[in-house]
C-alpha cells in the first residue's frame, strides 16, 4: 500500500489518469473544505513511492475534479466559488480557464468519455451545466431544484447524462429530446420511494421503510449501459435500472455505518464496485449479478428484487472521513486509490484487502 | 450564515439519517410534497343579521367552489375528491354537499364527502385530503369547511344523551355548553376578565386595521346573494364581499361595560368570545410534481399536522396540546414559526393556550380572529389557511400555524409554510 500526505490539505477527490498508467491527481481543501484553499495535485508512482509533480493552489475550497479526454496533460477541477476551472501540468500556476456560473459551491464535474469534447458540473445551487472545454459559457443548464452532489454523463451514450441530489431523485437527462419546458429531463427515479407492483391492479410492496434522504454519489456501471448505483446520507448503495425505474432498487447494499461519499464501478468487472464513507472505510462489494456480463440483461428473467450485494472486502486505513475512491483502469484489475480527511491518499490492491 | 457556516451545516446534515431537520428540511422543494394552489373563503357575515343571513350552507359553498375554480383556473375534471366539514348540518350536509359540487361546475366523477370534528371540521378535511394525496388514493382534491348558524344554529344541533353516555362523568361532560364550561375553566385557570377584554379588543382593533388596509381583499371570493332586508321586508340583490362583524372603535374599556353571558360573576360575554357567523372556505391541494405538471401556481405547503385529545371540560386548553405535537411532527421549534392563526373560540382559552405556550403576541392572528370576525364552525379550519397564507406572503414570512380547540375536549395543529 502506498502512502502520500497531501498536508494541510484535506482530501476531496482522486482520480486516475486516462492517459498514463502512473499519474493521478487529488483535490483537496484547508479546513475540512469549510473556508480557505484549496489545492489540486498531480501526482506520479515512481519507484520511489508517489511522488508529486505539480500542483496548484486555489482560492477556494476544491471538491472535485475531472481528466479531460481529448488532452493528456489538463484537469478540471469544482470550486466552493462556484468555479470550474481548467488546469494544464505543462504550465504553472494558473488555469487555463475558468468558467463561474454557479452560485453556490460546485461539487462534481465529470467528462463525457464518448463525445470527447464535453463535460458537465453539479452544484449546491439546484443545476447541472453542460460545457465545452473552448466556449467560455455552458452549453445547457438543467435545472434540479435541489442540491446537487453529483452529476455523470453516461459511459454509453453521448448524450444522456444523471445526477443524484438531496432530494432523494435519480434524474436522467436526454439532451437528445427538444429544448422544452421539461429540459431535457427524460426520467426521475426516487430512490426511496416503494418499487409499483409489477402486476396492473395489484397492490404494490407497502412503502419502503427507511425514508427520503441525500444521495451523495452515483455512478454508472461500465459494462451494462441500462444499470448505475447511487448512495449517500442513509448508508446504503443501491442499482436501479434505468429501463424499469418503477420496480425500485435491483440491488442494495448495506453496510457502511455513515454516509457514502463516494462509489465508482469496477473499470474490469461489471458485478463489482468501491465505496468510500465517512465511516473511514472504503469497501468493495459484490452486487450478486452475473460476472462477465456486457451489454442489457432482461430484467424479467431476474427473480424477485431486490436482491442483497455482498461485502467483499474493506480498507480501514484512513483515520478520518475517505471521500474519495478510483478505480486504475490500466494493468491488472484492483488496482485503487483513496483520499480522504486525514490528509492522506493511499494507493492500494482491492485484492489485498479481500477475504 | 456565512459561507463556512452554511458549508458545515451542509456537511452536518450528512449524519442525519432522516436527512436534514428543522426550517431548512420543511422548506426544501420535494416533488411529492403536499402543495396548496388555491385557498379561499367568502366573507364571514352575521349570523341572523349579515349578508348570507338569507343564503343556505350549500349555496355559500357552491360560491366558494366556483370561485376556487375561477382563481386557480383549475380544470374541474382533475378534481378527484372533495371533503367538506361542517358542524350543524343535518346529515352532516353530505347530500347537499354533493349537489353544491355539481352546480359549482364539478363533473359527477368528482366526489364529495362531508365530516364533522367540530370546530376543527375545516381543517380536518384539508388533512383527509393530504392524506388521500400522500397515499396516493387521489391526485388532486379539495378541503373545505361552511357553516350556516344563522340557519342550523340551536338546540337541535346534538341529540338527546342515552342513560349509559348520562351516568358515566366523563362522557356526560361532553355535552356540557361550551360558555358554561369555559367561564369554569377561566375561573379556575384565573384567567381574569380584564386580560380577556385586552385580548379581545386587539382583535377588534388588529381585524379593523386589516379589514381598512385591504389585507383580506386576496383572500375573500365576493358572492351575490338574496338577502331580505329586515325593515321593509324587500328581498334585494347583494354582494358580500366583506366581513361584516368587525367593528370599529372597540376598546379594553368599552368591553369591560357588557355584561357577562353565563354566569353572575363570570367573565366572558358576547364580546370577548367568537361570533356567530355564516361562511365558508376551500382550499384546493395537490402534489407539487403534480402542481408543475398542470401549470398550477403553489403558493404554500401542508407540512405535518396533529389531533390530541384533552378532558371534555378544558376543551379549550386544545391548541396548548396539539401545537407542539404537530411542530415535533415537522421537526421545527416554536420560535421557528412566523404566524400562529389560532381560532379565539373565547379570548379565555387562547390567552391560556398562548400564555402557556410562551408565544409573543405579535406572532398571534395578526389580521385578528374569531372575535372580531365570526366563526362559522365547520368553515374556521379552511378559512384559517387562506387568512395566514396571505399574511405570510405579504410579510415575506414562510413558515405559519393553524389550530384550535375542538368541542368535548380535543385539539388539532397544522404546519405550513408559504411559497
Amino acid at each position: 500500500m502506498l502512502h502520500f500526505r497531501t498536508e494541510g490539505y484535506n482530501g476531496c477527490a482522486v482520480k486516475y489518469s486516462p492517459f498514463f498508467d502512473n499519474r493521478l491527481a487529488v483535490a483537496g481543501s484547508a479546513n475540512f473544505g469549510l473556508v480557505g484553499n484549496g489545492r489540486m495535485y498531480i501526482l506520479e508512482l515512481t519507484p520511489n513511492g508517489i511522488v508529486p509533480v505539480k500542483w496548484f493552489t486555489t482560492q477556494d475550497s476544491l471538491y472535485d475534479l475531472a481528466w479531460s479526454e481529448i488532452h493528456e496533460n489538463q484537469v478540471l477541477t469544482a470550486s466552493g466559488d462556484g468555479s470550474i476551472k481548467l488546469f494544464d501540468c505543462n504550465l504553472n500556476d494558473f488555469p487555463v480557464q475558468n468558467w463561474k456560473e454557479h452560485n453556490r459551491e460546485v461539487f462534481s464535474v465529470h467528462w463525457n468519455l464518448v463525445a470527447k469534447d464535453r463535460f458537465c458540473s453539479s452544484s449546491w445551487d439546484g443545476t447541472v451545466r453542460v460545457w465545452t472545454p473552448d466556449r467560455p459559457h455552458s452549453l445547457v443548464t438543467l435545472p434540479t431544484h435541489s442540491c446537487t452532489y453529483s452529476a455523470s454523463f453516461s459511459p454509453h451514450s453521448p448524450d444522456i447524462l444523471s445526477c443524484v441530489t438531496s432530494d432523494s431523485y435519480v434524474r436522467l437527462f436526454d439532451l437528445r429530446t427538444p429544448a422544452s419546458a421539461s429540459n431535457h429531463l427524460t426520467l426521475q427515479i426516487p430512490i426511496h420511494a416503494a418499487p409499483v407492483s409489477p402486476i396492473p391492479g395489484k397492490p404494490g410492496v407497502p412503502p419502503a421503510a427507511c425514508p427520503p434522504s441525500e444521495a451523495l454519489t452515483h455512478d454508472w456501471n461500465k459494462y451494462r449501459p441500462s444499470i448505475l448505483a447511487t448512495a449517500g446520507v442513509d448508508r446504503t448503495i443501491r442499482t436501479f435500472d434505468i429501463r424499469a425505474p418503477q420496480q425500485g432498487p435491483q440491488t442494495v447494499m448495506v453496510g457502511h455505518d455513515y454516509a457514502i461519499r463516494k462509489i465508482s464501478w469496477s473499470p474490469h468487472l461489471s458485478n463489482v464496485l468501491l465505496s468510500g464513507s465517512y465511516d473511514m472505510t472504503c469497501r468493495a462489494w459484490n452486487d450478486q449479478s452475473p460476472p462477465g456480463v456486457v451489454g442489457d440483461v432482461d430484467s424479467m428473467r431476474a427473480g424477485p428484487s431486490p436482491t442483497m450485494g455482498v461485502e467483499m472486502g474493506r480498507m480501514s486505513r484512513h483515520t478520518e472521513f475517505v471521500t474519495g475512491v478510483d478505480w486504475c483502469m490500466f494493468g491488472s484489475e484492483g488496482w485503487c486509490a483513496s483520499v480522504g480527511w486525514d490528509e492522506s491518499l493511499y494507493v492500494w490492491d482491492v485484492r489485498a484487502v479481500m477475504g | 450564515m456565512s459561507s463556512a457556516q452554511q458549508r458545515l451545516t451542509q456537511v452536518a446534515s450528512h449524519f442525519t439519517p432522516g436527512g436534514k431537520k428543522g426550517v431548512a428540511a420543511i422548506t426544501e422543494k420535494h416533488p411529492d410534497d403536499i402543495v396548496v394552489t388555491c385557498a379561499l373563503r367568502s366573507a364571514l357575515t352575521k349570523g341572523g343579521k349579515g349578508g348570507f343571513k338569507d343564503t343556505a350552507a350549500a349555496d355559500i359553498l357552491a360560491g366558494v367552489f366556483k370561485g376556487v375554480i375561477e382563481k386557480s383556473g383549475i380544470d374541474p375534471n382533475v378534481v378527484e375528491d372533495v371533503a367538506v366539514g361542517s358542524v350543524l348540518a343535518p346529515g352532516g350536509g353530505a347530500t347537499e354537499f354533493r349537489a353544491a359540487a355539481l352546480v359549482a361546475g364539478f363533473p359527477e366523477t368528482t366526489a364529495v364527502k362531508s365530516l364533522n370534528r367540530q370546530c376543527s371540521s375545516g381543517l380536518q378535511a384539508i388533512v383527509d385530503i393530504a392524506n388521500a394525496i400522500k397515499s396516493g388514493m387521489i391526485e388532486v382534491g379539495i378541503g373545505a369547511g361552511v357553516e350556516s348558524m344563522s340557519s342550523q344554529y340551536g338546540p337541535g344541533a346534538v341529540t338527546e344523551f342515552s342513560d349509559l353516555l348520562e351516568n358515566h362523568q366523563e362522557s356526560a361532560n361532553c355535552k356540557v355548553p361550551m360558555g358554561v364550561l369555559s367561564e369554569n375553566m377561566a375561573k379556575d385557570r384565573g384567567i381574569s376578565r380584564a386580560v380577556q377584554d385586552a385580548f379581545a379588543a386587539s382583535s377588534y382593533q388588529k381585524a379593523v386595521k386589516a379589514q381598512k388596509a385591504g389585507l383580506f381583499n386576496e383572500e375573500i371570493y365576493p358572492l351575490q346573494v338574496k338577502w331580505t332586508d329586515p325593515k321593509s321586508g324587500e328581498e334585494k340583490t347583494i354582494t358580500v364581499k366583506a366581513d361584516d362583524g368587525i367593528r370599529d372603535g372597540i376598546t379594553a374599556e368599552s368591553l369591560g361595560k357588557i355584561r357577562p353571558a353565563f354566569a353572575k360573576d363570570g367573565s366572558i360575554h358576547a364580546g370577548n368570545a367568537s361570533q356567530i357567523s355564516d361562511g365558508a372556505a376551500a382550499v384546493l391541494l395537490m402534489k407539487r410534481s403534480t402542481a408543475e405538471r398542470l401549470g398550477q401556481k403553489i403558493i404554500g405547503k401542508y407540512v405535518a399536522a396533529s389531533v390530541v385529545g384533552v378532558k371534555p371540560l378544558l376543551m379549550g386548553i386544545g391548541p396548548w396540546k396539539a401545537i407542539p405535537v404537530a411542530l415535533e411532527k415537522a421537526g421545527i421549534t416554536k420560535d421557528d414559526v412566523d404566524i400562529y392563526e389560532i381560532n379565539e373560540a373565547f379570548a379565555s382559552q387562547c390567552v391560556w393556550c398562548v400564555n402557556e405556550l410562551g408565544l409573543p403576541q405579535e406572532k398571534i392572528n395578526p389580521k385578528g380572529g374569531a372575535i372580531a370576525f365570526g366563526h362559522p364552525l365547520g368553515c374556521t379550519g379552511s378559512r384559517q389557511i387562506s387568512t395566514l397564507l396571505t399574511e405570510l406572503k405579504r410579510t415575506d414570512k414562510k413558515i405559519g400555524v393553524t389550530s384550535m380547540c375542538v368541542g368535548t375536549g380535543m385539539g388539532m395543529a397544522a404546519v405550513w409554510v408559504r411559497e
